[in-house]
């Protein structure tokens, strides 16, 4: 007997339709899988169940009876809880004060929450101390949180939204466990993702979805996996080889020596030096803690690592954006620890950071305006702007770059994530000089043709003779990419591998601390 | 004499931070809820000279403190409907509230009660509690209050349990600190903040009242002199915790009758610098402060649901 019933639900979001016309049902007792690129409009559907948006048009029930939250609390009083790929959890506060959030009488009475944390301990293996606050867990604790919030009122339907995206394979391997203990005791789960590795592992259905439809609902007893493949992406899978491969996840597929792929590497004298770097944040946590680094010209040193071991604190100091505790580094020569952003960039180092939208470009400005936003002297004369000079610069810059957008002057945030990304990589790769790039994370968010540009990019820097360190969360990523990766934990390196000798249990026992190679 | 003029001193300090830690104790929790009222200042301005005009025309001061409250209260829903329903600019409204109360009040006391009235309006008399005179010093001190300095001290107690111990504190908190969270919990984040601002209302209008019909036992234009913004220092002083709040209030307010224990003692100190004296203090201790203790992280920012 199907708990959710969709049928016909559509959602726009101005002109752009997120949903159209989607009719699914959801299973008692079963895994289901929602599967997509970026975009797809996973999180929207998600959204609709939970209350967050309402639907445009079409019907929901919900055990039969209709169903139209028009809040999460109308939703969670019904039985639907969600794990939100940003967690809803108040940091300042203890884990206990956040199960009471929201569900707590007059009075507060943490003693119940502890007894009830106690029997889902028991019940599903999710322990996790009462008193300690959020703050001070890691990601993965915080997403244990998160799913013991929602069990607590022993729902009929949890909705997962891209869980795993954030874990550490061990982290990941419990996360599914669990949710086959979910459905086993008759609840139903939506689980979102884009890697067809957790699919084949723990769902009974999967719902395929590309630019807001259903493509295929197939049950993934005897499913192939390549079709869901071609499904999901619309074309075939072979043309699009380890990129692809490396964005999906798909096990067992990923290419042994995939950077071979692109030309070997031929890494030459030391371009980036980092000795004992140590970098304390302001409540005086070490969060690098003695870290020493070489990046040789002509090569892509991939740095791995489960996210808050100090590799994003290592791209904020590289940027200039945070000043190193002690340590040096050294860019061709220069030294640049502690140097403001613009000496590093004028000691030839590119940088594309983390945070997209909050260091990297300005939205409301236009794509030329942000192409140009660290030479604006370059198209100045006599002390006024020359616009037009600007605008035919920028326009060469795009066309170089793929980057697809009206105009040079269309506002940043008109683009797509993708096509400011590369324009972000098109204004960092352009700097004269350049011997040094940083790319930070810089597939997050992309959909798969944008990942494919931004490998050959950087692949392209690589093989002028750059020296590339790249910051990724995704193994994948940065074993298709990488000429040699290094393990971050605890704000040291942990241990190395070269290329031809990667492998995702070596890297991912090196992220969780177990092991030194 | 110096005992008796310790006394005095402990006496006026007291009773001039009692204002202030009503106003501070309510803004306090508002701002737990992410909603700053710089409009404090005309909230109490008002509700003074409600309380003193209901209670010149009933002749019950407890019918004039029931008015400025109400008055109070009423202004505090026009700042929360702005501010959280109209997401407008927290400081702005604020300023204008403030502009708004002094110039109404001045207009309708001229109006009222002439120009340069000082007719004196039924007020509270000092409780007198009989055994607390024995003690040395403080003892005098505390007597010689009326009710409401003892009600702020109970709001303060009551606020800290509300903050600590009730759900409702929990929204409040997970409200200022994390409104996307809360809202995901399936709090309403606009009905909290309503109900932060409101409260902040309440203890506004009733540090107000206390000005008018239990301290002076008149109204004066402009009688709170910047009252609201040391309540608001003071939250900051205080660092968003109940007591150091009050703390920070009783500084203030001793601060302020310095102006009547130095010239006592002959201190050869000009009386102009010591009225500045609490403006000042607030001054170093936000300058001090900043940065410091840490504010809710959603204060003064509107929360609009999204993806």
């Amino acid at each position: 007997m199907a708990v959710l019933e969709l049928s016909g639900l559509t959602k726009r979001f101005g002109a752009f339709t997120a949903l159209d016309d989607i009719s699914l049902q959801i299973e008692r007792g079963e895994v289901h899988c929602l599967l997509g690129e970026n975009g797809a409009g996973k999180s929207t559907l998600c959204n609709l169940v939970f209350g967050v948006h309402r639907p445009d048009a079409g019907t929901m029930t919900l055990g039969g009876e209709p169903f139209h939250p028009r809040g999460p609390a109308e939703a969670l009083q019904r039985g639907v809880v969600m794990v939100h790929q940003h967690f809803s959890l108040v940091p300042n506060m203890s884990v206990a004060e956040n199960l009471m959030l929201g569900r707590a009488s007059a009075v507060l009475k943490p003693q119940d929450i502890i007894v009830r944390m106690e029997q889902l301990a028991a019940e599903y293996g999710l322990e996790i101390d009462p008193e300690a606050r959020i703050e001070d867990l890691s990601v993965g604790e915080r997403q244990r949180v998160e799913i013991i919030k929602c069990l607590l009122g022993d729902p009929q339907l949890l909705v997962l939204d891209e869980p795993t995206a954030v874990l550490q394979p061990d982290e990941i391997d419990a996360l599914l466990a669990i949710c086959r203990q979910v459905a086993l005791r008759g609840k139903s789960v939506i689980l979102v993702t884009h890697k067809l590795g957790e699919i084949s592992r723990v769902a009974d259905r999967t719902t395929v979805l590309r630019q807001g439809r259903i493509i295929e609902t197939v049950a993934m007893e005897g499913a192939d996996i390549r079709s869901l493949v071609r499904s999901m992406v619309g074309r075939d899978v072979q043309s699009a080889g380890s990129v692809l491969a490396a964005a999906v996840d798909i096990e067992g597929k990923t290419p042994a020596k995939p950077s071979s792929a692109a030309g070997p590497a031929s890494p030459g004298e030391a371009v980036l030096q980092i000795s004992d770097l140590v970098y304390r944040d302001p409540h005086g946590v070490p969060r690098l803690d003695g870290l020493s680094l070489t990046v040789g010209t002509g090569e892509i040193v991939g740095i791995a690592g489960v996210e808050g071991n100090g590799q994003t604190e290592l791209g904020l100091i590289l940027a200039g954006l945070a000043a190193p505790s002690a340590g040096a580094i050294v860019v061709g020569g220069t030294s640049v620890g502690g140097c403001s952003p613009q000496e590093i960039t004028d000691a030839g180092v590119g940088i594309v950071p983390e945070d997209r939208h909050a260091v990297a470009c300005i939205k409301e400005l236009s794509v030329a305006e942000n192409l140009y936003l660290g030479a604006i002297g370059k198209f100045s004369r006599f002390g006024l702007l020359d616009k037009s000079a600007r605008r035919k610069a920028a326009e060469a810059m795009m066309r170089d770059f793929d980057v697809r957008a009206s105009s040079p002057d269309v506002s940043m945030a008109s683009l797509s994530g993708g096509n400011q990304q590369k324009a972000v990589l098109a204004r960092e790769l352009s700097l004269d000089p350049l011997v040094f790039l940083l790319a930070a994370q810089p597939t997050r968010g992309l959909d798969v043709g944008a990942i494919e540009a931004v490998y050959n990019r950087i692949r392209a820097a690589r093989d002028d003779g750059l020296g590339v360190l790249l910051i990724s969360s995704e193994l994948e990523e940065l074993m298709a990419v990488s000429d040699r990766i290094a393990v971050i934990y605890r704000g040291k390196l942990v241990g190395e591998l070269a290329a031809g000798s990667f492998s995702r249990e070596a890297i991912g026992a090196m992220m969780s601390g177990h092991a030194h190679v | 004499m110096i005992d008796e003029q310790m006394a005095v001193f402990i006496g006026s300090g007291l009773r001039l931070a009692v204002p202030i830690i009503f106003a501070a104790t309510g803004e306090m929790l508002s701002e737990r809820a992410g909603v700053l009222n710089l409009s404090l200042d005309g909230m109490m301005l008002m509700s003074a000279f409600t309380a003193a005009l209901a209670s010149w025309a009933t002749g019950s001061p407890l019918i004039g403190v029931a008015a400025g409250v109400l008055v109070a209260t009423a202004v505090a829903a026009v700042q929360a409907v702005l501010s959280v329903t109209l997401r407008a600019n927290q400081l702005v409204v604020g300023i204008g509230f403030n502009i708004l109360a002094l110039g109404t009040t001045t207009f309708l006391y001229r109006e009222i009660f002439g120009p340069l009235s000082r007719d004196p309006i039924p007020g509270f008399a000092q409780l007198n509690l009989p055994w607390l005179p024995r003690i040395p010093v403080i003892g005098p001190a505390l007597a010689n209050q009326t009710g409401l300095a003892y009600v702020s001290i109970l709001m303060v107690v009551v606020t800290w349990l509300i903050l600590k111990y009730t759900s409702f504190g929990l929204a409040v908190r997970a409200v200022g600190e994390d409104p996307r969270a809360a809202d995901k919990a399936g709090i309403s984040v606009a009905k909290t903040r309503y109900l932060g601002v409101l409260y902040a209302g309440i203890l506004a209008g009733l540090g107000g009242a206390f000005m008018s019909v239990a301290d002076s036992n008149t109204f004066t234009e402009n009688m709170t002199k910047g009252a609201g913004y040391l309540a608001i220092t003071a939250v900051i002083f205080g660092g968003w915790n109940p007591w150091y709040t009050l703390a920070a209030c009783l500084l203030f307010g001793f601060a302020t009758a310095l102006q009547f224990l130095v010239p006592a003692l002959q201190l050869d100190v000009p009386v102009a610098l010591l009225l500045l004296l609490p403006y000042l203090l607030a001054l170093v201790a936000i300058a001090g402060l900043v940065g410091k203790s840490r504010q809710p992280s959603a204060l003064t920012i509107p929360f609009e649901r999204g993806g």
